[in-house]
């Protein structure tokens, strides 16, 4: 792996890092307002979106853990690359049904609402960085094989 | 990467996943449960300035309105006066949520908080509904319910809506 290669390889998985970690922690704080906005995508029955909202941030916050001290990188980014799939698709289907609703993606309780567009655009570009920082670590295990 | 490194990596993945969901799940199981069993959530992990005890009330669809109607339930609009007197839920009560210290005392004399309460507002993108359902319950209130799909959910349904002041 070229230096250039390994310094974006560690750029990227600090960058997701940093993003998951963040994004679960503070929706661990308000697991009750990180449920209702769930319930606004209306697309799961009601109870289930309190027990999304229960166990996602904790499977977030672990996916961005390992990706920080750079353990099961692979692992953590199948997580994370699952997960951003199932975000997609969930907004895509807020556009398609012309809902606003703000996304949930990080504290439930900031008031910022970010639209479905915007969060649909920023999951595709973590969902580049994902692919990138796979990429990146295949190529650096595939030379020193 | 081989078969075996495959295997490998979906199986930490697994492990990742369900190890953050019990991590999770042990934390809030009490919310969880409640939500499944159709009681009314209460959580200590979320303090509030009325309480350290956060309630989450008992969600309703659209089909069980007319039962819970039928045996006495009140329904609460939580929106502001004035989109209440544009087009509410026959028999709403008028309780904004902006207005709520000011109606509540009056409120709270005409009806028994044993009464089922069900809270509607303006459909899935609109938190007064919820906010006001937990202050019902903070102030004592044993069976609120919140109608998530609000008058946008009944009008579409073909549910007649009724115009006039509080």
């Amino acid at each position: 792996m070229k230096h250039t290669e390994r310094i974006a390889y560690h750029l990227m998985r600090i960058v997701l890092a940093a993003t998951f970690l963040y994004a679960g922690f503070v929706k661990t704080s308000d697991v009750l307002g990180f449920a209702r906005q769930i319930a606004g995508y209306q697309l799961l029955p009601y109870a289930v979106n309190v027990l999304v909202a229960a166990t996602l941030p904790y499977v977030e916050c672990l996916a961005g853990a390992l990706l920080l001290f750079n353990l099961r990188v692979r692992s953590a980014l199948l997580v994370i690359g699952g997960l951003l799939l199932v975000f997609m698709a969930a907004l895509v289907s807020v556009l398609i049904r012309g809902l606003e609703i703000d996304c949930g993606c990080f504290n439930p309780g900031d008031g910022q609402g970010v639209s479905a567009a915007e969060a649909l655009w920023r999951d595709v570009a973590l969902m580049a960085v994902v692919v990138g920082t796979w990429w990146l670590r295949a190529r650096e295990f595939s030379r020193a094989r | 990467m081989t078969v075996k490194d495959c295997r490998r990596v979906l199986l930490e993945t697994a492990v990742l996943v369900a190890v953050g969901s019990l991590i999770g799940l042990s934390l809030h199981y009490q919310m969880v449960i409640d939500a499944f069993s159709g009681d009314a959530t209460v959580s200590p992990d979320h303090p509030t300035s009325e309480t350290s005890w956060e309630a989450f009330p008992v969600p309703v669809v659209l089909q069980e309105i007319d039962t819970l109607l039928a045996e006495g339930a009140i329904l609460l609009d939580a929106r502001d006066s004035e989109l209440f007197s544009d087009g509410h839920l026959p028999g709403a009560v008028s309780l904004p949520l902006t207005t709520f210290e000011e109606e509540f005392t009056t409120f709270q004399k005409q009806v028994p908080k044993s009464h089922t309460l069900i809270v509607y507002c303006s459909g899935y993108g609109c938190p007064d509904s919820f906010d006001l359902a937990v202050k019902l319950i903070h102030r004592g209130f044993e069976d609120v319910r919140v109608f998530e799909g609000g008058l946008p959910q009944w009008r579409d349904s073909g549910r007649p809506v009724i115009q006039g002041r509080p």
